[in-house]
């Protein structure tokens, strides 16, 4: 924000209201109006700046603005009285849009006019019921009836424009704005670095941009092998088999442990082998995919039968539940690319592909009168214009949200 | 909602002082010092707009209302240019005005001081600001008359501005006896200026007159010639109505004064 507009939002709203009392009384009142009332400018700039700026602003303004008309040299009525009205009118208004807001994370223009006219109408309504009050001699049941629906009439015809006027001179950024990428050409830098890194690490991404739209794997078919097959491509499978037969001392041939191959595994209940014949070297099997969550490879004993690796080989190497080097594999599953976890580097330059967290909000303290409840639930999503939205987790439950926010001072 | 929850304390507050400025006012008549202070402080800044905006409002006033002759001329000079037109005829008005004004001073015999409209109060108040105040020996409760019959009573000054109560106001009273008979009554306003009809209530004191339509009135005058010399044209009795039950006879009076289109108003110095 450059300091001429940061000048311009501070001295809008004492300029509005001095300008508001003074047409008002100078050039509105002595008008010939038709239809019996006039529009009252001061409420309707108190109320714009309440839809604009918030309660707090409503309030101050309000009271400024009202107590200028009241003491202001015509006057006509006791000071203290449109002080007291527009005070509570500008609270309300604004508290009613930051409910609105904060249920619903937007701040229509449309709700913002129909907030504003309402109040309008509540504040001309306010100020000849407190004329009745204090038995002002003017505010006669027949004058009310005769002033109160012109007035509100013209306050309504000329909402639109005092909002359009002074939500110009007091914008503000957008409140709970996602915080702003440190590098703005972060996307071009990561999608070079996967280029190059073609694949070794899965998608990078530089510590503090936004991440890409995370796209849902594609689903792989487990690729099978043949074992016995010689091609420069399995070379390691060959050389694994190679040495799948190491020697112990004694002259024994070491026995193959297929444990775990003969669980789950379609093909060897397919193959209909006599029992007790094992399945010799390039059959073909595959091993089922391996569950998303496991992160150790299991360790359970081998189920009972004869082919299990004696004790010194269970002793010497750990037991394991993939068959060994060069048998026919399948091809790492799409499930278990998906089920890659991050180390998380906390603070590093380049870090994985993550979604990021929704920014938290910070928690709310206690209420004014009763204690807040944790809010629990909430989710975040993007709204059109980039800005992070609050969704209730029961967004059916919000126009009850609503009233309680506005009722009671839950939040 | 911190926003809210920071707001509240500073509302109650705002409130009370609210109340309590109420409650002075309220004792004190609708004269507390906050009024004084307020007129200290945006009677030069109304003086200053008033200047400025009183040629248009002036021009509103030429075109808004219906008298033909000004229609008239409003056509006749339209070849001229449009802002030069506007101005003389905001000119002329007032020039009619002021000329009347001392034509009727002249003939009572009082020392006026001509002074304009510059602000009016809101809806339900008939009250109106001139720009001119003790500086120019303007004293409250002094009688202020237009150049067709009485506008109103000062009820404030200021050093450079008035505030002027006009007798069309709910809470104005006005002595006033008939110009033929001499039958005396009170003159009370129905608080709706602003809303076009500034018809004012005529009760008599006496149970025997007799009141007529088209009987004009004058003022009674007040003791010391306050707030209301006497002697000055106000209205004229519209209807009669005689409410069963009431002992005195009642009547709609139409003020002389348009007070809907003050212009040039001139207050009475005494002497």
């Amino acid at each position: 924000m450059t300091p001429v507009r940061k000048v311009i939002r501070v001295a809008a709203a004492p300029l509005f209201l001095v300008l508001a009392v003074v047409g008002q009384l100078v050039v509105i009142n002595r008008a010939p109006l038709p239809g019996g009332g006039a529009p009252d400018l001061v409420l309707l700039v108190v109320t714009a700046l309440a839809v604009t700026s918030g309660p707090m602003a409503g309030t101050l303004a309000g009271f400024a603005g009202g107590l200028a008309l009241d003491i202001a040299p015509p006057g006509g009525h006791l000071a203290g009285e449109y002080a007291l009205i527009f005070c509570l009118v500008g609270y309300a208004c604004g508290r009613i849009m930051t409910a609105v807001e904060e249920t619903t994370g937007e701040r229509p223009a449309a709700t913002a006019l129909t907030v504003m006219a309402v109040g309008a109408a509540v504040g001309e309504a306010g100020k000849a019921a407190l004329g009745r009050m204090v038995s002002d001699p003017s505010v006669t049941g027949q004058a009310i009836r005769h002033v109160l629906p012109g007035a509100v009439v013209y306050d309504v015809l000329l909402c639109a424009f005092v909002l359009w006027l002074v939500s110009a001179a007091v914008r503000r950024p957008a409140p709970e704005r996602a915080p702003r990428p440190e590098f703005a050409q972060a996307y071009g830098v990561a999608a070079a670095f996967r280029l190059a890194s073609a694949g070794a690490a899965p998608r990078l991404r530089l510590a503090g941009s936004t991440p890409p739209p995370v796209r849902p794997p594609a689903r792989a078919e487990p690729k099978l092998r043949l074992s016995g097959v010689r091609s420069p491509a399995l070379s390691r499978t060959h050389a694994a088999s190679s040495l799948a037969q190491p020697a112990l001392p004694g002259g024994r041939a070491v026995k193959l442990n297929f444990a775990g191959s003969g669980r789950g595994n379609p093909l060897d209940g397919a193959s209909a082998l006599p029992p007790g014949r094992s399945p010799g070297r390039g059959w073909l099997r595959a091993q089922p995919p391996r569950p998303a969550a496991a992160t150790a490879p299991r360790r359970t004993s081998p189920p009972k039968g004869w082919l299990r690796a004696d004790r010194l080989m269970a002793a010497s190497a750990p037991p394991r539940t993939s068959p060994g080097k060069g048998w026919l594999r399948p091809a790492r599953t799409a499930s278990a690319a998906s089920s890659w976890r991050p180390k998380s580097p906390s603070r590093g330059w380049l870090r994985p592909a993550r979604p990021a967290p929704a920014p938290r909000r910070a928690s709310p303290r206690r209420g004014w009168l009763r204690p807040a409840r944790p809010p629990k639930g909430n989710w975040y999503t993007r709204g059109p214009s980039g800005r992070w939205l609050r969704r209730g987790r029961r967004p059916w439950r919000s126009p009850r949200l609503l009233l309680s926010q506005l009722v009671g001072g839950r939040r | 909602m911190r926003d809210a929850r920071r707001t509240r304390p500073i509302l109650i507050i705002l409130l009370l002082v609210a109340v309590a400025l109420i409650t002075l006012d309220f004792r004190d008549g609708g004269s507390s010092p906050a009024h004084t202070l307020g007129a200290d402080v945006f009677g030069p800044v109304e003086r200053v707009a008033g200047d400025v905006a009183s040629p248009f409002i002036g021009f509103f006033h030429a075109v808004g209302s219906n008298d033909s002759a000004e229609i008239a001329a409003l056509q006749r000079q339209n070849d001229q240019l449009r802002a030069e037109l506007a101005q003389s005829q905001v000119s002329k008005a007032d020039e009619a005005q002021l000329g009347k004004l001392l034509r009727l001073s002249g003939k009572d015999g009082y020392r006026v001081v001509t002074a304009s409209v510059i602000a009016a109060g809101g809806d339900y108040a008939d009250t109106v600001t001139i720009n001119a105040g003790t500086r120019d020996g303007i004293a409250p409760n002094e009688t202020v008359l237009n150049g067709d019959g009485l506008v109103g009573t000062v009820t404030a000054a200021t050093a450079t501005t008035a505030t002027v109560q006009l007798a069309t106001d709910a809470a104005a009273t006005v002595g006033v006896r008939t110009a033929d008979t001499g039958q005396i009554g009170a003159l009370t306003g129905t608080g709706q200026t602003m809303a076009g009809s500034d018809d004012l209530q005529l009760r008599l004191f006496s149970s025997t007159a007799v009141l007529r339509p088209g009987e004009e009135l004058v003022t009674f005058g007040s003791v010391g010639g306050r707030p209301y010399v006497p002697g000055v044209p106000v209205g004229q009795v519209l209807t009669v109505t005689s409410q069963p039950g009431s002992l005195t006879q009642t009547a709609l009076v139409k003020p002389f004064a348009d007070f809907t289109g003050l212009g040039v108003v001139g207050v009475v110095i005494s002497r």
